[in-house]
This record gives structure tokens, C-alpha cells and sequence, in this order.
């Protein structure tokens, strides 16, 4: 009976460890840690500018993250940009 | 313990608005510029500022608003005679945006004329390749300013196509400085992003007077692989009908990325405007006119930027006459107040 309840105990703590380690595999490709998710909604960012806002002129040589945001509320009415469009742009000017 | 749950979620409430009012700093940008011109014989010289207020109000809300301050400075009898001075300011738009979903935002107010690409896109000093405006620009535009309502977006956006949208109404406004035409229309484009490809078709009913069509495309191509931008507009109107196309190269792709030569930019712009019928105040030429023109532009490090030209006007019905221009200009930008982190 009681060895029956070890193997019990045993087999509940391997299956844990098993669906913890698919889950956070799985946390790991679908949620990527803070610091890579802002590079990449950067990188994005950056391209989404050079396609839209680029196209009439460049980017402010200086920028500060205080200015950017009505910068880019003022270009996502001008250029007709989405709401994505606007994070993904603001993620690029102020990161 | 009510009063002190009150006091904590207030203070709360002022901290975020704090940190809101923060992040939605409003900023003074524009251009600033003095440009020169010599048309047919005559000089001219024009201190210009332009600023745009922007103020974003939450997450969904702008008020944004664009003056142009301008001074003109010219002989007396066009080409002799002494210099003496003018002032002209105008209030070119005021308008409170609503970004009513991802796509649509609600505009009222006083805006630009949603009809081509140059009145909204091009028009700034520090953007414009040359100094004038197209001369076929007040076809469809109403006297580029409107005072009234306009929706605008994206109907769909995806990363191989932007269908955009713009559609509006302006009602009649005699009231100094914010003179505005009663009329309808706007303006819709399909933007390609994988070639930087977009064409646009733009609309105008005018509703006071004589009431009347105006129609007019537009084309924007600017391909990644090299500093190359074409742009350019037909447009059509009871006064008659004429195109710009424009071509401007930045040398930076032979010359490297901080060569001196890198940031030369030749421009070309061929213009025409066809007469059909004469209307009284319709700002276009009296007759038949061809504009070729040729210019440089220089990028200064801080957004500072040296332009010259030189075009040739030909008219059907007068003297043709050539058009030097040259200046400099300036893009700044700011917060309204300081501090924060820069």
C-alpha cells in the first residue's frame, strides 16, 4: 500500500515536471522575455517608419521618448497609420 | 478608513495623470526658413516660420494646429525702386483628432484639403523639394484650408497592401484668417509597402457659386533599394487640367553615407497646366503654361538644409520667364516644457 502510494507520488511529481517543462517551453516561444519582444517591436518599428513616414521625410535626428509620442499621434493621423502601427513607430522612436 | 481609501485612490489617480501628462507632453515642430527668389527680373526675399503645436490628449485625443508666419520683402515697382516689407500669417489648420478605432479617427475643425499628396503630405518648408508649390495645387483644394469634418484611415492594412481613406465636408467661413469654402469630397490610395508603391484618387464638390467637379491622382514611389523618390499629381477642374511629376535623387548611394557629396540631392519637377475656361479667382495661370525645373538640395547636419533651382516658365499667352530660388531651412522640435528625461 504505501509503495503503492511512492510510485503514486512519483509518477504525479515526473508528470509535473514534464507539463512544467512543455509549458515553459512553450511561455519561452510564445512570450519572449521583455528585452527581446522590445527589440524585435523596434526592429519593426523602425521598418514600419521607413515605409510610411520615410517616404515624405526623415526620421528627427533627436528625439526624446517625452517628444515622441505626439510625434507619432500627430503622423498616425497624417499618414493614415493603424494603432499597431503607431506602438510598433513609438517602440522605434523611443525605446 | 473610508476617508483614508478616498485620500490613497486619489492620490493614486493624481500620480497617474502625473505620469500620463508626462508621456503626453505636447511639442512645438516645424520649419523655419529664409528663402530668396528672382522671378522674371524681380527679387524677393521671405523670412518664413512655420510651427505645428501638437497636443496629445490621452490615448485616443490630439489637438494639433499649424500657422505660417511670413514676411515678403520685395522692390517697390517689382524690379527697382526701393525694398519695403509685408507680413502675412495664416492659420493653416486646428483641428482635434479622435482615434476613434485603429482605423478611423474623427477630425474637426480646420484641416488641410485631403485631395492629392502635396497640400498635406509635401507642403512643409523643411519637406517641399522646392520652394513653390505646383502650380496645378488649387485645383481640387478649395484654398487648401477647410473648415469642418473629416474622417480618415486605414480601411485595411496588412503587410501587402494599406488601403487608405479620407472623406470630408467644409462649410462656407468668411471670418478673417479662417476663410473656408462650402464643399465635400476626399480622397482614397492603395500603398503597395513591398515596392513603397502608392496611388491615390482624390474628389471635390464645390458647393458655393457655381457648383462644380474637381478630380485629380496622385503617384508615390520610393523603391528600397536606392534614394530615389517619384512623385507627382494630375488634376482636373472646369479652369482646365495639368500635372507635376517630380524626381529627386540623393547621392548617397555612389558617395557613400558621410560624404560630402552624399548629402547632395538633385531634383527635377516637370510641370503644365492646360487652360480650358476662364474662372475668376481660381489661382491657376491665365493661360497655357509648361514649367521645367531643376534644383540641389543639401542636407546640414541638424536639419538644416541649402536649396537652389532654377526653372523656366513658359507661357502660351505672355513672356516666358525664368525662376531662380535659393534658401535655407530649418526642422526643429520640442516640448512644450522642460524636463523629464531628454
Amino acid at each position: 500500500m504505501r509503495q503503492r502510494s511512492v510510485v503514486l507520488l512519483a509518477a504525479c511529481a515526473l508528470s509535473n515536471l514534464l507539463v512544467g517543462v512543455v509549458l515553459a517551453k512553450q511561455s519561452k516561444t510564445q512570450n519572449p522575455p521583455p528585452s527581446q519582444s522590445a527589440t524585435a517591436a523596434s526592429a519593426e518599428g523602425e521598418k514600419r517608419f521607413r515605409t510610411n513616414c520615410g517616404r515624405c521625410h526623415n526620421p528627427p535626428e533627436d528625439i526624446s521618448p517625452r517628444e515622441a509620442r505626439a510625434v507619432v499621434r500627430q503622423m498616425r493621423v497624417r499618414a493614415m497609420l493603424t494603432a499597431e502601427d503607431e506602438r510598433l513607430i513609438l517602440a522605434y522612436l523611443a525605446p | 478608513m473610508l476617508r483614508k481609501v478616498l485620500s490613497t485612490s486619489l492620490l493614486l489617480l493624481a500620480g497617474s495623470s502625473l505620469v500620463s501628462a508626462q508621456e503626453n507632453v505636447p511639442i512645438v515642430s516645424g520649419g523655419a526658413g529664409f528663402l530668396g527668389a528672382t522671378n522674371g527680373g524681380a527679387s524677393f526675399f521671405q523670412p518664413v516660420v512655420a510651427p505645428v503645436l501638437s497636443i496629445p490628449l490621452g490615448n485616443q485625443w490630439l489637438i494639433e494646429s499649424r500657422a505660417d508666419l511670413r514676411g515678403l520683402i520685395s522692390r517697390e515697382d517689382g524690379s527697382s525702386g526701393p525694398y519695403q516689407g509685408q507680413f502675412f500669417g495664416t492659420l493653416e489648420y486646428l483641428q482635434l483628432d479622435y482615434n476613434a478605432t485603429s482605423h478611423l479617427t474623427i477630425t474637426a475643425g480646420r484641416f488641410l484639403t485631403p485631395f492629392g499628396i502635396f497640400t498635406e503630405r509635401l507642403s512643409p518648408i523643411w519637406i517641399s523639394k522646392f520652394q513653390d508649390a505646383p502650380i496645378i495645387t488649387p485645383i481640387g483644394t478649395g484654398g487648401s484650408y477647410n473648415d469642418g469634418f473629416m474622417v480618415r484611415g486605414a480601411l485595411l492594412s496588412n503587410s501587402h497592401y494599406a488601403v487608405n481613406y479620407a472623406a470630408y465636408f467644409s462649410t462656407l467661413s468668411t471670418v478673417s484668417n479662417l476663410e473656408s469654402e462650402r464643399g465635400a469630397g476626399g480622397r482614397a490610395g492603395v500603398f503597395l509597402p513591398s515596392t513603397r508603391l502608392e496611388i491615390g484618387v482624390s474628389y471635390r464638390r464645390t458647393l458655393q457659386g457655381n457648383h462644380f467637379n474637381s478630380v485629380g491622382m496622385d503617384l508615390s514611389w520610393s523603391p528600397y533599394r536606392t534614394p530615389l523618390e517619384i512623385k507627382g499629381e494630375w488634376a482636373h477642374s472646369p479652369s482646365g487640367y495639368g500635372y507635376w511629376l517630380q524626381a529627386a535623387y540623393r547621392l548617397s548611394q555612389l558617395a557613400g553615407s558621410d560624404s560630402f557629396l552624399s548629402r547632395l540631392e538633385p531634383v527635377v519637377r516637370m510641370q503644365q497646366f492646360v487652360r480650358s475656361e476662364h474662372v475668376p479667382g481660381d489661382s491657376l495661370p491665365s493661360s497655357n503654361a509648361q514649367l521645367p525645373e531643376f534644383g540641389l538640395n543639401y542636407y546640414l547636419p541638424h536639419e538644416v538644409r541649402l536649396n537652389a533651382s532654377y526653372g523656366r516658365e513658359f507661357f502660351s499667352r505672355s513672356t516666358d520667364v525664368n525662376i531662380w530660388e535659393y534658401g535655407i531651412t530649418y526642422r526643429f522640435l520640442f516640448p512644450m516644457w522642460p524636463g523629464g528625461s531628454r
